[in-house]
């Protein structure tokens, strides 16, 4: 069975489908169901994760396969761009799933039974749009596992209206999305249902006039608003992310929108057929798709600064992050279609990047839904001008969220850092021959300190400054080792991701290189990365002697690290240079008597003449 | 020899940072018709504090962040040529990572600040975070103006991009957004907004004493010196020998005088309100990016 991947795939969906009929009959039993949910998931995505590793390592991308079952035959394809995307879900679903045994204790009026048979659905959806081939049959039952799963899983706290209010809402622009993508492939000549993606690129080049462009934007506009891209993200992310669990929020931002990203991907760099009739204008697309990305980055990381409410600040970003991630696409797209053989070499530096940042996206953000779930099951709040104070009670998940927030911000030596620095330098070079990438470059670095403010406030307003409710009475501690766990895995992964980059570069070069059907195929077959794009093509050529591949991209990050440890050093030998003594003292409270939260410096008043400069770009929180 | 000027960099901007300092508070005190104190005053407030009780909060972070602002520092003028020589680490890092390096030191600030749970201390890091945000981009765009002309990021290649291309309308634009941006680089006035110290009583450092409070002056101090440095070598590029010790020396006489220029602005002009700052920086983000449009059209 382990040769056949079609095979394995078909036995994780089931597993799944068991787990959605079995689990909801523990339910009562809280933990026992959280377990088994567990198992079965993980039983699951350890064989995508194995899918993943075939398909991107072990040089076994496949062709699209045509499975029936019963009267309805739907295309798969398990070629490695799917597998990455698979094994990244995979592995995001056990940390969730892991989270969610001791995470949903603290819902004691809630009944579990919708929960456990909800999440594996969710998860088999998300594994399904990823692996379908089509954009009509299978394409359909996926999205609809995906969006209705998760509508309840948003849903969960149902007895607040609003929550159920919210929850609704998103579901009917899910369905719109899924509306929209349907019948963008309507306008195709000659559709048939179930028609592989391969088949629909062919006829697309046989159809004429306006309504290629009319097909495109569909597809565009229904995995956009899947993806959270602006402004139909602001619609829906932000209310759904915050109201859902916090394991469900972790798999929604962490996972569930890059499924539109993937979207976009494969629309517009696999289903483009160059014909005599139609010929597939990359450029125009990729500046559009681009532009959309810039302003999505800015937007979406200017509402998220203005938050007060830590999910909702936590929402906001990931449409930030959607930015980048769509903005290099599109840059990508664009350039790789111009008739620029420089730029054409940069556009893949550019890919890189994206399929990087997705990755790492992935992993910080949903690390950081899950220490802002920690927060408030220690805490029973999210609302950032309550919180503060909890470095001292909750050190573990203080340090876990402080390595997340300097990866989402892109301080060297973190993933954020890698992948962002990847993007940005990919647009800046760019700009030597074309104006608007450099100063989407410059926008996406100016961005990305506006990403900073937004965790310096989420990791200060939480862990530092003063929580005047529970530096009082103390009786909040630490979560249950069962829930750092997950964490920790995830904290691990973001330093990895950030200390070899060059490991991911060479793993998702092999991922373009066996991805068949891409425009970029040729193009990152041809081109010798290691003498080339990573060395010479970033400005830097530095190369290790002996050690070939090592280039710059491996070894600076590692270097600047060094660096900063010896400089570190010397900063801590001059503090004790003087041989003075420690001594603890308590904080000046500015002439007030005793610490009250209406003598602290609230979260709403942070930076507030840049929000009062940005008021424009919407997202304010009202008093 | 490039892993001596290494060295030799951090030596002297370890060395010679205090006695920069000196040298403002000296012309500030002229200024004002004082006496003011003597150039070496900085060097002995250092020692002073440095044997002084340390005061702690009880959580890392308060003791962590003056060292991390202090080693950001001093890693991205390990970086950064100086006396117009690359230094052996200057081909590692390009100048994304530079900017983030210098974030990095801001950004320690403002952690310690939140860290030491101070109301003022707060407002500071509030103030602090907005500077860095509206500044960065001025810096960034330098950078990327010198990138855009070479077609590199790297770092050597962008810095000394001015000296390899000349003076052009886009260097003369940006090199009056950096002029202007100055003083905040340096939090001097009338920028200091941050510190504020008859307001908000040095904002983020109000809870710091002793060797932690030493770190951050230092740090203070070396990025003052940095942002003078990289002035000099970027845009005054001419004055050179091509002896690296002839060099240094004048590169430091020109740093001398780009700190007479800092204290004069310093001593003359009232402090701005954060949010005038905030629009005044965003006339400086308008033109910074002008200048690299230029850039990219080859003017």
């Amino acid at each position: 069975m382990f040769s056949d991947l079609y095979g394995n795939l078909l036995v994780a969906f089931a597993l799944l489908i068991i787990s959605a009929v079995v689990a909801p009959f523990l339910a009562t039993k809280r933990t026992l169901a959280g377990w088994l949910n567990f198992l079965m998931v993980a039983a699951a995505s350890v064989i995508m994760l194995g899918i993943g590793y075939e398909t991107v390592f072990g040089g076994n991308s496949l062709p699209s396969k045509l499975i029936a079952f019963g009267p309805v035959k739907i295309y798969f394809l398990l070629d490695s761009f799917a597998g990455f995307f698979a094994g990244v879900i995979g592995f995001m679903a056990i940390m969730s799933a892991f989270y969610s045994i001791a995470y949903m204790e603290h819902y004691p009026d809630y009944r579990l039974r919708s929960y456990y048979a909800n999440f594996p659905i969710f998860i088999a959806g998300m594994f399904g749009i990823v692996t379908v081939d089509d954009l009509s049959v299978g394409f359909t039952i996926a999205w609809q596992m995906m969006t209705i799963a998760s509508f309840f899983l948003v849903r969960f706290e149902y007895k607040k209206a609003e929550n159920v209010r919210n929850a609704n809402k998103y579901l009917v622009l899910m369905e719109i999305a899924w509306a929209l993508i349907l019948a963008g492939t309507v306008f195709i000549s000659n559709f048939g249902i179930g028609d592989s993606v391969h088949e629909l690129a062919a006829k697309l080049g046989a159809t004429t006039g306006a309504a290629p462009y009319i097909v495109y934007a569909l597809i565009f506009l229904g995995f956009a608003f899947k993806a959270g891209v602006f402004p139909l993200g602001q619609l829906w992310l932000p209310d759904a992310h915050s109201i859902a669990p916090s394991p469900i929020s972790a798999l929604l931002s962490g996972v569930m929108i890059k499924t539109g990203i993937y979207g976009i991907i494969r629309t517009f760099f696999w289903m483009v057929p160059h014909t005599e009739t139609f010929h597939f204008d990359g450029t125009l697309w990729g500046a559009i798709i681009a532009s959309i990305g810039v302003v999505t980055l800015f937007m979406g990381t200017a509402q998220s600064m203005k938050q007060s409410d830590a999910k909702r600040l936590l929402a906001y970003s990931s449409i930030g992050q959607i930015g980048y991630i769509t903005m290099a696409v599109g840059a990508a797209l664009f350039m790789f279609s111009s008739n620029n053989e420089f730029l054409k070499l940069v556009s893949l530096v550019a890919i890189i990047g994206a399929v990087y940042h997705i990755l790492n996206h992935a992993v910080f953000k949903g690390l950081l839904f899950l220490s802002s779930g920690s927060v408030l099951y220690a805490t029973g709040t999210k609302d950032l001008n309550r919180l503060g104070g909890l470095i001292t009670i909750m050190p573990v998940t203080a340090v876990i969220a402080g390595v997340a927030s300097l990866s989402i911000s892109g301080v060297p030596g973190f993933s954020g850092f890698a992948s962002k620095w990847t993007i940005v330098s990919s647009s800046l070079l760019a700009g030597s021959d074309v104006l608007f990438l450099v100063i989407f470059g410059i926008v996406a670095l100016f961005t990305s300190a506006l990403t900073l403010s937004c965790y310096v406030k989420f990791f200060g307003m939480t862990f530092t400054s003063t929580g005047t409710e529970w530096t009082v009475q103390k009786d909040i501690k630490e979560v249950p080792a069962i829930m750092l766990a997950p964490k920790i895995v995830l904290t691990a992964l973001c330093l990895v991701q950030g200390l070899i980059p060059f490991f991911y570069y060479q793993a998702i070069i092999g991922i373009m290189q066996s991805a068949k059907g891409s425009i970029m195929f040729e193009a990152f077959r041809s081109v010798d990365f290691d003498n080339f794009i990573l060395s010479t093509a970033m400005g830097v050529s530095v190369g290790v002697p002996g050690i070939k591949g090592l280039t710059l991209a491996a070894a600076f990050p590692v270097i600047v690290l060094a660096v900063f440890a010896g400089a570190f050093a010397i900063a801590a030998l001059l503090r004790r240079s003087g041989g003075s003594e420690e001594k603890l003292t308590t904080t000046w409270l500015c002439g007030y008597q005793e610490l009250s939260n209406n003598n602290r410096y609230k979260d709403k008043n942070m930076f507030a003449a840049l929000k009062n400069v940005l008021r424009w770009t919407g997202g304010n929180v009202k008093d | 020899m490039e892993i001596a000027a290494i060295i030799i960099n951090v030596t002297l901007f370890l060395a010679l940072a205090p006695l920069f300092e000196g040298v403002i508070r000296k012309i500030t005190a002229r200024v004002q018709s004082r006496q003011g104190p003597p150039v070496y005053q900085p060097y002995l407030d250092l020692l002073k504090l440095l044997g002084k009780q340390n005061l702690v909060k009880g959580n890392w972070a308060f003791s962590a962040a003056p060292a991390i602002a202090l080693a950001s520092i001093i890693t991205a003028i390990a970086f950064v040529p100086l006396g117009y020589k690359a230094t052996f680490l200057t081909g590692y890092a390009d100048v994304i990572t530079v900017i983030y390096l210098l974030t990095l030191g801001g950004v320690a600030v403002l952690i310690g600040a939140l860290a030491s749970k101070n109301t003022y201390a707060v407002i500071g890091a509030s103030r602090e975070m907005i500077t860095i945000i509206m500044v960065e981009p001025v810096l960034a765009m330098t950078f990327i103006m010198g990138a855009v002309k070479v077609k590199s990021l790297g770092l050597d290649a962008s810095v000394f991009s001015i000296a390899v291309s000349g003076y052009s309308w886009s260097v003369a634009v940006m090199l009056a957004a950096f002029l202007l941006a100055l003083q905040a680089f340096v939090a001097r006035q009338p920028f200091d907004i941050a510190e504020a110290e008859v307001e908000i009583l040095e904002g983020p450092f109000i809870e710091y004493s002793g060797p932690n409070y030493a770190l951050f002056k230092y740090y203070m101090m070396l990025k003052q010196m940095f942002y003078a440095a990289l002035f000099v070598t970027m845009f005054v590029p001419f004055l050179r020998t091509g002896y690296y010790f002839a060099d240094l020396g004048i590169q430091l006489a020109e740093i001398f005088g780009v700190f007479v220029l800092i204290s004069l602005i310093g001593s003359t002009n009232p402090r701005f309100r954060i949010d005038q700052a905030v629009r005044y920086y965003a006339a400086l983000i308008v033109l910074s990016l002008a200048a690299v449009g230029l850039s990219v059209y080859g003017l």
